[in-house]
């Protein structure tokens, strides 16, 4: 495990860490993000749950600032996205892995580490320690197996301790025991302080968010614990849950 | 052969670039914009403005051959002056007054008799125009004045001396030209990876600016750029003999072309463009899916500037439609600044050459904005 604690959370004004405040983005006469408000507190994990094509990756390419909104606005740790230097307090893991196949894994979260300006060399230490590659260090990325590449790809996103974290689609063709591992990292991230956002199409890790927000074609259509939500479409699975509120919607459009 | 999976794939090699519109329009555009570009440039090329400056050695009677000559010249059309010696020929070439000069001897009965042309010699195929446009006119006026046979032709130049070693003229084009060609292609798909790879976004959600990226990519890309320049340089410039060993013979390795100039002023020159050349090549990736597609904008951009910056064609002989082209080329001014080091000697103090320093600079810098704007945070 890590041999440094992540960095205390940095308080947020309101205890607000992360806040879209109406959020739209069109592409063409697709609304992709379509009036999207919350407030999301910190120390917890988020799940933006929902099929493929719903928005996900685009609310969250919205909240850190990777692509303007049509409408409406984001903050991150009080601070509105766009914004450079704000970055350098964001984790981002895109959903490709993102990694530079011809450099090796120290390499690769060297190079991280220095473009989110950490200069403490024993973060990048700790980052390969805490998704267990610090024993691949000098293997070229582009040899590792794909669960491997994954578990790079976190390390990258987290080699400067962000007190805010994104991950898109972060377990997709990670294999279920190495699943059990990212969650367990992700749980000492928040334990820490950290704030996550996680972004699945797959149910059932679900339950392991503190919070959900069901999400379908660029709305926002329930949000609870999984016990909630549960409770509230009275099914005994997050996915008929899911399917209760997405009818539910449709019937009041 | 299986007809069924044959045609199966046939149908996807068909789908695939069909589907890939940007290489199939550029498989038709391309060779049509060269093969129309070449055309034009070899049908439409203008003569370029003569002006000679005719110098008579001879006097008495042979004199006459000096006038006849220059109302010849000017009756085809060329601006005369005539000159009252050799040295004055000269001078007016070197500073411009003139494109070229006839020096005529003191007498054309003398075997050992001969007519000097002199050219300024920067650019060969100007050079070549220049004599072909007077070569007629003076055989003719020769003849009819003397009724004799033109003595023989000496073509002397400014810079550098004709027909010493005939890649001299080019080295300097040939050199810039590839350089120019590699780097693009280098940066071009790299930088391709670097956005289809996932990594630019990646990069683009760390707190590094576009500046630092593209400078990051001119600096890094500039390493191997420098190397590169600097072993072109030697191979060009250099001869290695290597003596004889055993079975083998002794041969040279290197292409030893003279350079009259610095080659480190030749190697600032092919820098600068290097540089400009990853820009280039940052910039056009945007606009490319794929590799295939990085490439195919060789011919729609490096050939035009091939033929355009005086490599093959002297750049006053391209049709005058073309000129206003010619004058945005960054190879032209490369091409033009390497003739100045390596044929006329030329060092910073050169105004020519100061031009086409700055040009090149100016592109680097200009481009390197342009390469910026590409990264934008929201179109990764």
């Amino acid at each position: 495990m890590m041999n440094s604690s992540p960095r205390p959370p940095e308080p947020a004004p309101g205890d607000v860490a992360i806040r879209a405040a109406g959020l739209v983005k069109h592409f063409g006469e697709l609304a992709a993000v379509d009036g999207i408000t919350f407030d999301l507190a910190p120390g917890r994990i988020y799940g933006l749950l929902g099929p493929n094509g719903s928005g996900k990756t685009t609310l969250i390419r919205l909240l850190t600032g990777m692509t303007r909104a049509t409408g409406g606005h984001a903050e991150v740790l009080g601070v509105r996205m766009p914004d450079r230097a704000n970055l350098a307090r964001i984790g981002y893991m895109t959903q490709g892995d993102g990694v530079y196949p011809a450099l090796t894994v120290g390499e690769n979260a060297e190079f991280f580490a220095a473009a989110y300006g950490v200069a403490d060399r024993g973060a990048v230490q700790a980052a390969l320690a805490l998704v267990e590659l610090a024993d691949r260090r000098t293997a070229l990325a582009g040899t590792l197996s794909g669960g491997q590449r994954r578990r790079l790809s976190l390390a990258c996103a987290l080699v400067h301790r962000p007190p805010v974290l994104f991950l898109d689609e972060p377990t997709v063709g990670v294999d279920p025991l190495l699943r059990v591992q990212f969650w367990g990292h992700f749980r000492s991230l928040v334990d820490a302080g950290a704030t996550i956002v996680v972004s699945s199409h797959v149910m059932d890790e679900a339950d392991r968010c503190d919070e959900l927000l069901f999400i379908r074609a660029g709305r926002v259509i329930a949000r609870g614990s999984g016990d909630g939500l549960r409770a509230e479409a009275g099914t005994p699975d997050l996915e008929t849950a899911f399917l209760h509120f997405a009818g539910e919607r449709e019937v009041a459009a | 052969m299986n007809p069924r999976r044959l045609r199966a794939i046939i149908r996807r090699v068909v789908a695939e670039i069909r589907r890939d519109r940007p290489s199939l329009a550029l498989l038709f555009i391309a060779p049509i914009l060269v093969t129309g570009l070449l055309t034009f440039i070899l049908r439409e090329g203008s003569t370029p403005a003569v002006h000679v400056a005719v110098a008579n050695a001879a006097s008495g009677p042979a004199a006459v051959i000096g006038d006849r000559l220059a109302s010849a010249l000017s009756y085809a059309g060329m601006t005369v002056t005539q000159v009252a010696d050799a040295g004055a020929a000269r001078a007016m070439v070197r500073d411009g007054g003139a494109t070229v000069a006839i020096v005529l001897p003191a007498t054309m009965a003398s075997p050992s008799a001969s007519v000097t042309v002199i050219t300024e010699g920067l650019d060969p195929s100007g050079d070549a125009s220049q004599i072909g446009a007077v070569r007629g006119v003076l055989t003719d006026a020769v003849a009819s004045s003397l009724g004799a046979v033109l003595p023989s032709v000496t073509h002397e130049t400014i810079y550098g001396t004709p027909s010493d070693d005939p890649m001299a003229p080019f080295a300097p084009a040939i050199v810039a030209f590839f350089l120019y060609f590699f780097v693009y292609l280098l940066t071009g798909v790299s930088f391709l990876r670097e956005r289809t790879g996932g990594t630019l976004e990646r990069l683009m959600a760390t707190p590094v600016s576009r500046g630092e990226v593209v400078a990051g990519y001119t600096l890094g890309f500039g390493v191997f750029a420098t190397i590169q320049v600097a072993v072109l340089l030697a191979w060009a410039l250099g001869t290695v003999h290597v003596p004889a060993v055993g079975p083998l013979p002794e041969f040279s390795l290197g292409l030893g072309i003279a350079v009259a100039g610095s080659p480190l002023i030749a190697f600032l020159v092919v820098l600068l463009l290097a540089l400009g050349a990853v820009s280039l090549g940052i910039f056009l990736s945007t606009f490319a899916r794929t590799e295939l597609q990085v490439i195919q904008f060789i011919p729609v951009v490096l050939v035009p500037q091939f033929l355009l910056s005086g490599v093959l064609f002297s750049v006053s002989s391209l049709p005058s439609v073309l000129q206003p082209l010619v004058a945005i080329m960054p190879l032209g001014y490369a091409v033009d600044a390497l003739r100045q080091v390596f044929i006329r000697g030329a060092d910073l103090s050169v105004g020519a050459l100061q031009a086409d320093i700055a040009v090149l600079a100016v592109v680097a810098v200009l481009f390197a904005v342009v390469a910026s704007w590409t990264i934008r945070r929201d179109v990764v």
